[in-house]
């Protein structure tokens, strides 16, 4: 049995921001287990830039990104066991973990900080029916052959889903002179940020089909092609519209899902609308001891948001084990109002607050012109303008101590507010 | 042609072509009915054939009728089947060839390795249980769910007995855990709803329908036991409302049908059979009415008996020897499959038993495989396409509704979905019998459900007959039954892994993350008597991409393993065999060739 004070499930943005906030907090024993061969996570395979505008001030490519925090992990005394996969976790924050050095690991940790990151949507999770031929991936799996394995997964590409790692990758088979028949989005809008729509799609002229989607893959051994179609405005495929795009390749980037066997498994309460844990303001889960932070709580547009949420919860894990940790007294329930589909945190405590906290929300509808809102016990103890909200855009809050400290009750609402609910007196 | 033929012939064209099928050409050989002709729709060639194989006389129907709307139809593209591929040097001659890689051909294979034989088994595919078998749902089927005096009944009741020895042998998980058949508020069809007082419907299912199921196993040797409400409620706690009273029937199991088809096929070669993979049937040989050999893709096997056990092909390869007597109509299954996560939400199989009963199959229903998954299914669709294994959007819609039992299930923890073809006959039945008019030609033929429960009884079937039109069988001392398993990782208690790291490190590398899978698992998948050449083999026999991710986090990694073992580029990796390549080439290699 190895006993720790901090082991840190997953070696990504995630993982590494909250191990060196932990070691600067004073945390002696810290121990980052990751399942790759290198620390970095999924930044290793994003080549692309873009990442860093906020916490470096420079745009930098996911492998620069993750280097300039394994630099600085590698200078303390950090602990990191590589190429290590977490079998289980308990709530007594019992970890078995197995390698082929050490073979199976049997690991005690007064704190766990869980940042495993999510796993992408696949194809049957959203129905789309026909055969099962080789040629259909998810967008990541392909960013792992392009960028990591050196290999093209195909010639003739089409792309279902506008989040940001389909469009990346329109992007990058086009590079590689491999062609994109289209991207084509179920919703009417795009899935992913603005800047990705501009510099990966409309850049290189590649067809970004709204409101369309996938209705039937064909293909024996290899894709031979797929019939996509107009949907209408409840999502239904339009029978007329469909459309036979012959390809080898299907790209999909449905969506992601945080990753949270190992959450289950050790009792910490869900979300079911974020598929993560619930957390409080600390990001501690429903298990005292047990915090999270990262795509594994909901998922993240930037990578700076990640490790800006992992420092928090660093510094809570160092919190709790020196028994500074605020006690949870008074617990305010944090709720999702108008027009937004979730809020982290879903739970913030305490009877008198002396530090900002960030809220992160997710919008359920674009709109313009609008007005987020705290309510506490019915008072608005906050209003923010906001010239417009898109779902693919996280909402970022920061409440100041001297504003939370007005709330009375045990609950917050935040509300988006649009133009109409303004003019209401 | 007789007179007991024309006599066929004439009640048929009675039925067929003076009922709007004038288009239709009938003759008959020996009670074998032979169809011809052109109509519109594929579900009509489907009734005609029917028509046929219920009138009085016929002994079987060849029915190739086409149809007018066949939307798609199947092509091979010539692939290279070489390199890796060609796991074993084609021998010159045998005792015995048996044509199909299914869980009936490999049954037939091992049953014969018992005795001193060459036996060749040829498969079309770069794998054991590629077409129907790896599709099928694993089900054991007790016998209850076919009709009384069948072949497929006998076989079904004595299959089932013998599962339990042959799946200790093969060391493969056999799960016995019982079959609910549910009888509901829908029970009865809504017109006899209508009509009958709600008390004589409520005797009818809780009492008439339970004692009909339960006389009709009593008289198969097929143990049943009625159950009532409250006990039903408590064996399944989940169970919908509408639930009345059910029949347990506890001889009922699953197993993975391409795990047991793998262990027979290993356990085969162990004995001395040659399994050749990637080898293709082109032609049986035929002379003065007897079986000379087989031409294949690869070289000719000389050999004086052949065994058709090629599934949903069985007719083509009838029809080389000419020893055609059936046709095959592919009937579509399709299942849903859902995260392990829901284990236990269900403790037995169920199955809602709905009136009339479609004459052709048992239907879908809800089971869970060895693992835990809950499978929704298989359906029933007849396709005219024999490589049509897609799964459309109005099957899955069906499938949903097999769920209806368990109204509160999280239909959210779908994993995939898939899809088989059934082998059916006009008969429905199986056809197990050796040629009249070709010595030595077997078919082994019309193997639909129960047709895996039912394998075990089939080779012995099978030997027999082989016995009976004059192979020599003599036994083997040396025959070993037993099979190792390769050893499943996550299934191991904490210090049985321990043991397993310490005398192999590639047993602490866990590549797949949602089935805990080892690489060490996966290299002995490779290196089988039996080797795993593509990720669908190797999926087969370790589960890696069998999980909630779909491969989404293994496949690169078993991608790499196999082609470090294979020796092999990592661009020349397949799903599952020639033409079904992971990649197009390297990076910057289209950039090089439009350069």
């Amino acid at each position: 049995m190895i006993e720790v004070d901090v082991a840190i499930i997953g070696g990504g943005p995630a993982g590494l921001a909250s191990a060196m906030k932990a070691c600067e907090e004073g945390v002696k024993d810290i121990l980052i287990i990751e399942r790759g061969m290198e620390l970095g996570g999924i930044l290793l395979q994003c080549i692309h830039d873009g990442f860093g505008t906020f916490i470096f001030e420079e745009t930098l490519t996911g492998p620069e990104y993750a280097q300039r925090y394994i630099d600085e992990v590698k200078k303390t005394g950090i602990n990191v066991k590589l190429n290590t996969m977490v079998l289980e976790i308990d709530s007594a924050k019992r970890i078995i973990a197995v390698n082929q050095e050490d073979g199976l690991l049997e690991i005690e940790a007064k704190a766990i900080i869980l940042s495993m990151g999510c796993r992408e949507r696949t194809r049957a999770q959203i129905l789309i029916p026909g055969d099962r031929p080789s040629g259909i991936y998810t967008a990541g799996v392909a960013q792992r052959y392009i960028n990591i394995e050196g290999v093209i997964p195909g010639k003739k590409v089409v792309i279902l889903g506008s989040g940001d790692i389909g469009m990346i990758m329109a992007r990058r088979f086009t590079l590689e002179g491999a062609e994109v028949e289209g991207v084509y989005e179920v919703m009417s809008n795009p899935g992913g940020l603005t800047r990705n729509v501009v510099q990966c799609v409309e850049d290189y002229e590649i067809p970004l089909h709204l409101s369309h989607t996938i209705t039937n893959i064909r293909g024996r051994r290899r894709v031979e092609g797929v019939t996509v179609a107009k949907v209408d405005s409840e999502m239904r495929p339009i029978k007329d519209t469909e459309r036979f795009v012959p390809c080898d390749t299907v790209i999909l980037s449905v969506g992601l899902i945080p990753e949270n066997e190992l959450s289950k498994s050790a009792d910490v309460g869900m979300d079911p609308i974020t598929n993560g844990p619930i957390v409080d303001e600390q990001m501690q889960t429903s298990v005292p001891g047990i915090f999270a932070c990262g795509n594994v709580v909901h998922v993240h547009d930037l990578v700076d948001d990640v490790s800006k949420v992992a420092e928090v919860a660093g510094k809570g894990a160092a919190g709790y084990i020196d028994g500074k940790l605020k006690k949870r007294r008074s617990p305010i329930k944090v709720r999702a109002g108008r027009n937004v589909k979730y809020v982290v945190p879903q739970i913030i405590h305490g009877e008198k607050f002396d530090e900002d906290i960030r809220f992160y929300l997710r919008v359920k509808e674009i709109e313009k012109s609008v007005k987020t809102v705290v309510l506490a016990d019915g008072e608005r103890i906050f209003e923010k303008k906001i010239k417009i909200v898109k779902p693919p855009e996280m909402v970022k809050l920061d409440i100041s101590p001297d504003i939370l400290n007005r709330i009375t009750g045990d609950e917050l609402i935040i509300d988006v507010e649009g133009e109409e609910d303004e003019e209401k007196p | 042609m007789g007179g007991r033929d024309q006599k066929i012939v004439k009640k048929l064209e009675k039925k067929i072509v003076k009922k709007g099928f004038p288009d239709v050409k009938i003759s008959a050989d020996e009670g074998i009915v032979r169809l011809n002709g052109r109509v519109n729709l594929w579900s009509e060639v489907i009734t005609i054939g029917y028509l046929a194989a219920k009138t009085k006389g016929v002994k079987g129907v060849i029915n190739d009728v086409t149809a007018g709307e066949i939307e798609r139809k199947g092509e091979e593209k010539k692939v290279t089947k070489r390199g890796v591929y060609e796991n074993v040097s084609l021998p010159k001659r045998a005792d015995v060839v048996i044509v199909g890689g299914g869980v009936i051909g490999c049954f037939i294979a091992r049953e014969l390795s018992r005795y001193k034989l060459d036996v060749v088994l040829l498969e079309k595919e770069s794998d054991v249980a590629c077409e129907a078998t790896k599709a099928n749902s694993g089900v054991v089927h007790s016998g209850i769910g076919e009709s009384s005096g069948t072949l497929k009944q006998k076989l079904n009741v004595k299959g089932n007995k013998m599962c339990d020895k042959v799946c200790e042998e093969l060391n493969v998980p056999f799960e016995r855990d019982g079959l609910l058949i549910v009888i509901t508020t829908e029970t009865l069809p809504p017109k006899v709803r209508k009509v009958l007082p709600s008390f004589i419907s409520n005797f009818i299912c809780e009492k008439i329908i339970p004692y009909v199921i339960f006389r009709k196993g009593k008289k198969a040797g097929i143990p049943l036991r009625p159950v009532k409400r409250e006990e039903l409620l408590e064996m399944e706690p989940n169970i919908t409302d509408k639930a009345i009273v059910g029949v347990y029937s506890p001889t009922y199991g699953v197993v993975y049908p391409y795990e047991i088809t793998i262990a027979l096929a290993e356990n085969a070669i162990q004995n001395g059979v040659k399994i050749a993979l990637n080898t293709e049937v082109e032609d049986i040989l035929v002379e003065d009415g007897k079986v000379k050999g087989v031409l294949t893709d690869r070289g000719t096997i000389e050999a004086e008996y052949v065994i058709n056990a090629a599934g949903i092909f069985a007719d083509e390869v009838a029809e080389m020897a000419g020893a055609r007597e059936f046709s095959i109509h592919p009937r579509k299954g399709s299942i849903i499959i859902f995260d392990k996560d829901m284990k236990g939400y269900i403790n037995h199989s169920l199955s809602e038993l709905i009136l009339p009963q479609d004459p052709h199959t048992k239907g879908g229903g809800i089971f869970t495989t060895v693992d835990g998954n809950p499978n929704w299914g298989p359906d029933a669709i007849e396709v005219s396409d024999k490589y049509d294994k897609s799964v459309t959007a109005e099957e899955i819609d069906t499938i949903f509704e097999c769920g209806s039992l368990l109204p509160d299930f999280q239909k959210s923890s779908l994993i995939t979905y898939f899809a088989g073809l059934r082998a059916a006959t006009y008969e429905e039945d199986f056809f197990i019998k050796a040629s009249e008019n070709v010595l030595g030609f077997v078919n082994v033929a019309g193997i639909q459900s129960p047709g895996l429960a039912s394998s075990p009884a089939i080779a012995e079937m099978v030997r027999g007959i082989l016995r009976e039109i004059g192979l020599k069988m003599r036994e083997k001392e040396e025959f070993n039954p037993i099979r190792r398993a390769i050893p499943k990782f996550s299934n191991l208690s904490i210090e049985e892994k321990k043991k397993l790291i310490k005398e192999n490190p590639l047993y602490g590398n866990v590549i797949c993350r949602c089935e805990h899978v080892t690489e060490g698992e996966v290299v002995d998948a490779i290196h089988r008597p039996l080797p795993a050449t593509t990720v669908d083999a190797v999926k087969r026999r370790v589960r890696t991409g069998m999980g909630r991710c779909q491969g989404g986090f293994c496949g690169p990694k078993v991608a790499r393993i196999l082609a470090r073992e294979l020796n092999i580029p990592l661009e020349e990796v397949t799903k599952d065999g020639p033409g079904s390549n992971l990649f197009v080439g390297k990076t910057k290699s289209l950039l090089a060739e439009e350069a």
